[in-house]
């Protein structure tokens, strides 16, 4: 009697937990929409200028979202593709090659790794910068290369350990199919092994692109700027929607301002999406490959 | 005349985290004869077909001690030597497992697969041992119109002796089976018996089983395992 009430209560609770989190969600999403809303139009995003030339290249857009958004989209890309190899070499050689002891000595580093502040990341990127512009070159200072590569070590352990926690999910029978049929165990890690994990492995890479599209302390100290138009190179600083919107939430003038910074909002979380439905896309199609392929 | 040995075994220990799984077997096994090992769960049999092929060396915790010699192409070879790789051993002892274990693709990369692990890129030899391989495992009239779908799709039955096939097609000379038929309804079970009565002639088999029927009908030679000792192997 009493353990069924027991098991009620818990029922009870977990769906008032589950309401409660779609509400705030639901909460946020909507207050942003309807604040949003009617400042989200195509002057938002590309200013004065045409949005065909602009999107050509061959206008500037001034008073517009548009280089902020490709400042964004590059950035995620860039920091997604340099920690894309190193998390998942880290991965495999932890799930497949590191002996007990030597995983715990790295386990321990990645979980500090994973809990460095963004701004202390930012802050590193930014001496970084610093050393580099001292001891090198004038011309080198905080950029997009450098904002991705401090982007990068941020979601790094996201990578590893999904990768990690794919391959050692995999259970021991399929591990063993390979290897009886005469198998190296190179072969076995990337014929079987990794397409198998590839789903898991693409939602570390899905988190990552998340993270890396929303941070601001890291960008703000490496290179991110108000205004500078499209950025030109990697060398360069440009300008990213997160940054854009703690710059305009923080110092707007005007009501028509601050709407502003709700239309970027929205155009980020759209944004995210379409990064995210590309990864899942890639994620389906990549696993077919992966097992199917000629 | 003598039977001609194929695998000899002696003083085999084995421990998996200091348990103690088989002690001092030492058994022969003749060329081109089924054997079945018998006994209760947990006596050692799957473990000691592992000993056959190094397969336990990918478990954690696993430690063996005693010396396995397999006639591989004419001439005894110590299989635990470092002249023999392993990844060629297991070419020649060929496994398959309880439970059918299809890749996650088409029927014909199933049993191309360990041509490709082995480096084979010609397109026709490739073509050719699959038909024959899955000809041997009495399995390409049921598939060869649907050879490049997707290998879950067929019946458990079906799915097992296509795994026979993928065994075979590097044409090794032992086989290994893992309780092959323990997932399997009767029908099933009776064609893959009648498969392996026809490879006897080609290749050495060692089947672990639960079913005493099944080794009165297809076994030339019983070894029974009791706490990792053999009792009997008349």
């Amino acid at each position: 009697m009493k353990y069924r009430s027991l098991e009620r209560l818990t029922i009870i609770f977990s769906w008032l937990a589950g309401l409660l989190l779609l509400t705030t969600v639901s909460l946020l999403l909507g207050y942003l929409f309807i604040k949003g809303y009617q400042s989200v139009n195509l002057t938002l995003i590309f200013g004065e200028a045409s949005p065909m030339r602009a999107l050509l290249l061959q206008e500037r857009v001034f008073n517009g979202l548009f280089p902020a958004i490709v400042g964004t989209l590059v950035l995620v890309l860039l920091s997604v593709v340099w920690a894309i190899p190193i998390g998942m070499a880290t991965g495999i050689y932890l799930a497949e090659y590191a002996s007990p002891r030597t995983k715990r000595g790295l386990d321990a580093f990645f979980d500090v790794l994973s809990g460095i502040p963004s701004i202390v990341i930012g802050l590193f990127g930014f001496a970084f910068a610093v050393f580099l512009h001292k001891h090198y070159s004038d011309r080198i200072g905080p950029c997009l290369l450098i904002s991705s590569i401090a982007l990068s070590f941020l979601v790094l352990p996201y990578i590893i350990r999904t990768t990690q926690a794919a391959l050692e999910g995999i259970p021991q029978e399929i591990r063993l199919t390979a290897l009886a049929l005469g198998a190296t165990k190179v072969q076995n890690i990337f014929l079987v092994l990794i397409p198998r994990s590839l789903a898991g492995i693409m939602s570390g890479i899905i988190l990552a692109i998340g993270r890396c599209a929303e941070d601001t302390a890291v960008i703000m100290l490496t290179g991110a700027v108000a205004s500078t138009g499209l950025p030109r190179s990697l060398f360069s600083q440009y300008e990213a929607l997160p940054f854009y919107i703690y710059y305009i939430s923080s110092q707007y003038a005007d009501r028509a301002e601050l709407m502003q910074g709700y239309g970027a909002s929205i155009i980020l979380l759209l944004l995210c999406a379409v990064l995210f439905s590309v990864a899942y896309g890639i994620r389906k199609s990549l696993t077919l490959f992966a097992l199917y392929r000629p | 005349m003598t039977p001609d040995i194929k695998i000899r075994v002696a003083d085999l220990n084995f421990a998996y985290r200091d348990r103690t799984i088989l002690q001092d077997v030492s058994v022969d096994f003749t060329e081109n004869t089924i054997t079945a090992l018998t006994g209760s769960s947990g006596a050692g049999k799957s473990t000691f077909l592992m000993t056959l092929n190094r397969l336990w060396e990918n478990i954690a915790n696993a430690k063996m001690q005693g010396s396995v010699e397999i006639k591989l192409q004419d001439q005894f070879r110590d299989i635990y030597a470092a002249d023999l790789a392993v990844t060629e051993l297991r070419k020649m002892v060929a496994m398959v497992f309880q439970v059918p274990n299809p890749l996650p693709m088409s029927i014909r990369k199933n049993v191309a697969f360990p041509l490709k692990l082995s480096g084979e890129r010609s397109r026709g030899l490739v073509n050719q041992k699959i038909e024959q391989a899955l000809k041997m495992a009495n399995l390409w009239n049921e598939v060869k119109d649907r050879i490049n779908e997707d290998a879950r799709n067929l019946s458990g039955g079906q799915q097992q002796r296509l795994c026979i096939a993928r065994a075979l097609v590097l044409e090794p000379e032992v086989l290994l089976l893992d309780e092959p038929t323990s997932s399997l309804d009767q029908a099933s079970t009776a064609v893959i018996e009648d498969l392996l009565l026809k490879l006897k002639d080609r290749l050495t088999i060692l089947i672990v089983t639960h079913h005493p029927e099944q080794v009165t009908r297809i076994a030339d030679k019983v070894v029974e395992f009791t706490d990792g000792s053999i009792i009997s192997a008349p």
